[in-house]
């Protein structure tokens, strides 16, 4: 469904990635595992349309999508859940998430109507949001964040989620609740491209994984293989 | 004794209504800043040329509402002109040079002004009644209530819009992460176009309610943009509230210190509110927030 062909990127100076190629199977959760700045975020901010790579093909459903802008990328169903979470602080719980939903709603008609199934079917999923929905976003918690930076890409409907480093900054419990999340989209369907430095919890959800190091794939294969590879656990121990 | 106090207040009333009009101006700064971070230094040229096409729309027999709202128009395009052919072309080099071309737009468009309509001040037609309201031995001619009403009209038409269409919200997204706005599906450049388009009307329709009170001419311009600039350093460009205030405390004070130290001084509470605005912060009014956003 996702396919990278030897791309380089970066932002000044020397490429931060250096030659990945990858491909995603529609319907699989595949990691990319790495310790922090071996290149994952510049290869998601790339694959995702917010870095224009310097050179290589990212295609997506079979056409090309190389160097288009985020929110093109996003209107075609790949949607990025970001590093840092990025939810819009001095706007509510819900109009974060009616911002997911923005390509389908109507500009100036009545927005709320329209989506107001899916935002029930949101608060069914993460109840915290429901409760605080009239909440500025910037006032969540870590956890009710990602929860929100979560549930606002669901309401995109995206058909390719991508997430980077979704445990960052929160505790070991959120973590394990958000992962949780993650396996339960995983198993209702999606096709999830997951960036995490944990190696352990990346491993334990995905089917396969990439290991990524200066920039470039030095492993990949079935992550149940890879969390035996003694060298693997070794170095990025998480 | 109290004829002095009856006069100094009817200057101050005459001035906090005017000044209301700086605030729309001002916050025509506001719109453009919180989506794109930058500003139109040609603002006041975009008010001068609302007021021009205002009167022209007029002149052809249109109906005064008709007219406002043609000029709106304008100044709508305009104000999105501005953006595409200035702004944009400086910010995609990650420069400060938009602060100069916007400088330079507004020149040009003085000298169009200049060109097409003369350099004459000229009456700006309005429907109001000619008399004055008396109120507690004030009195209120109605242009002035026209630009006091117009000024409010349009910023809270414009709030509720910002929170209650999505298009408004998006708008929002746009100011507070333009790159997760992005990844929402949000073209942050339309809304960035958005907003100066409405910075343009807000701004033309200024020129249609000050029209009628000061007359028109190409002299409205820089002036213009300077008070509603200092109107900006002072308020702060995040609440419109703030501008409200800020612009009333101008108009008033312009109003009394002309009446007070002469015609001559009325231009200088701007000048030195901005001076000192700019010396408090020296950072500029931006400055914090940029720093903020890096």
């Amino acid at each position: 469904m996702l396919n990278v062909e030897n791309l380089h990127a970066g932002y000044s100076g020397d490429d931060a990635v250096r030659g990945i190629s990858l491909q995603v199977a529609e319907g699989s959760c595949v990691a990319l595992v790495g310790a922090n700045g071996a290149g994952k975020s510049t290869l998601v901010k790339a694959l995702c349309g917010l870095l224009i790579p310097r050179s290589g093909r990212v295609s997506f459903d079979g056409k090309e999508i190389t160097g288009l802008p985020a929110s093109e990328v996003a209107r075609r169903g790949l949607c990025l859940c970001p590093e840092g979470r990025r939810v819009f602080g001095p706007l509510t719980v819900e109009e974060n998430l009616l911002l997911g939903a923005y390509p389908r709603l109507p500009s100036f008609g009545p927005f709320r109507r329209a989506a107001s199934s899916d935002l029930k079917h949101i608060y069914g999923m993460f109840s915290r949001l429901g409760e605080r929905r009239l909440q500025q976003a910037g006032s969540l918690s870590g956890g009710e964040q990602q929860m929100l930076a979560i549930g606002r890409v669901l309401m995109a409907k995206p058909r390719f989620m991508v997430l980077d480093e979704p445990s960052m900054g929160l505790a070991p419990v959120v973590v394990k609740e958000v992962f949780e999340a993650i396996r339960t989209l995983h198993a209702s369907g999606m096709t999830i491209l997951l960036s995490e430095q944990f190696a352990r919890i990346a491993l334990a959800i995905s089917d396969r994984a990439y290991i990524i190091e200066r920039g470039s794939v030095v492993l990949e294969g079935p992550s149940k293989e890879l969390a035996k590879n003694p060298g693997v656990m070794a170095a990025y121990l998480g | 004794m109290d004829a002095t106090y009856i006069a100094l207040a009817q200057m101050a009333v005459g001035g906090g209504l005017m000044g209301m009009a700086y605030a729309l101006v001002a916050y025509g700064f506001q719109l453009t800043y919180a989506a794109g971070k930058a500003v139109n230094f040609g603002q006041g040229e975009l008010v001068m040329l609302g007021a021009f096409a205002g009167i022209s729309l007029a002149g052809t027999g249109l109906p005064y509402w008709v007219s406002v709202l043609g000029a709106m128009v304008a100044g709508a395009a305009l104000g999105w002109l501005v953006e595409r052919v200035a702004v944009r072309l400086a910010l995609k080099q990650h420069n400060e040079g938009w602060i100069l071309l916007t400088i330079i737009v507004g020149l040009f468009a003085l000298s169009s002004v200049e060109n097409i309509w003369g350099r004459e001040d000229r009456a700006f037609p309005a429907p109001w009644p000619t008399g004055a309201l008396d109120i507690f031995g004030i009195s209120v001619t109605w242009p002035e209530l026209a630009i006091a009403a117009g000024a409010l009209g349009i910023m809270t038409l414009v709030e509720l819009a910002k929170r209650y269409t999505m298009a408004g919200i998006a708008v929002q997204a746009v100011s507070a992460d333009p790159e997760a706005a992005e990844l929402c599906g949000v073209r942050s450049r339309s809304a960035i176009s958005l907003s100066w388009a409405v910075s343009g009307a807000a701004a033309a329709f200024a020129g249609t309610v000050l029209g009628p009170v000061t007359t028109v001419g190409p002299t409205m311009a820089a002036a213009l943009t300077l008070k509603a600039f200092s109107v900006a350093v002072v308020a702060g460009l995040d609440s419109g509230f703030g501008l409200l205030i800020a612009g009333i405390a101008l108009g008033a004070a312009e109003n009394l210190s002309g009446y007070v130290l002469g015609s001559g001084w009325r231009e200088a509470p701007g000048l030195i509110l901005l001076i000192l605005a700019l010396a408090i912060r020296p950072q500029g009014v931006f400055g914090k927030k940029i720093i903020r956003k890096v």
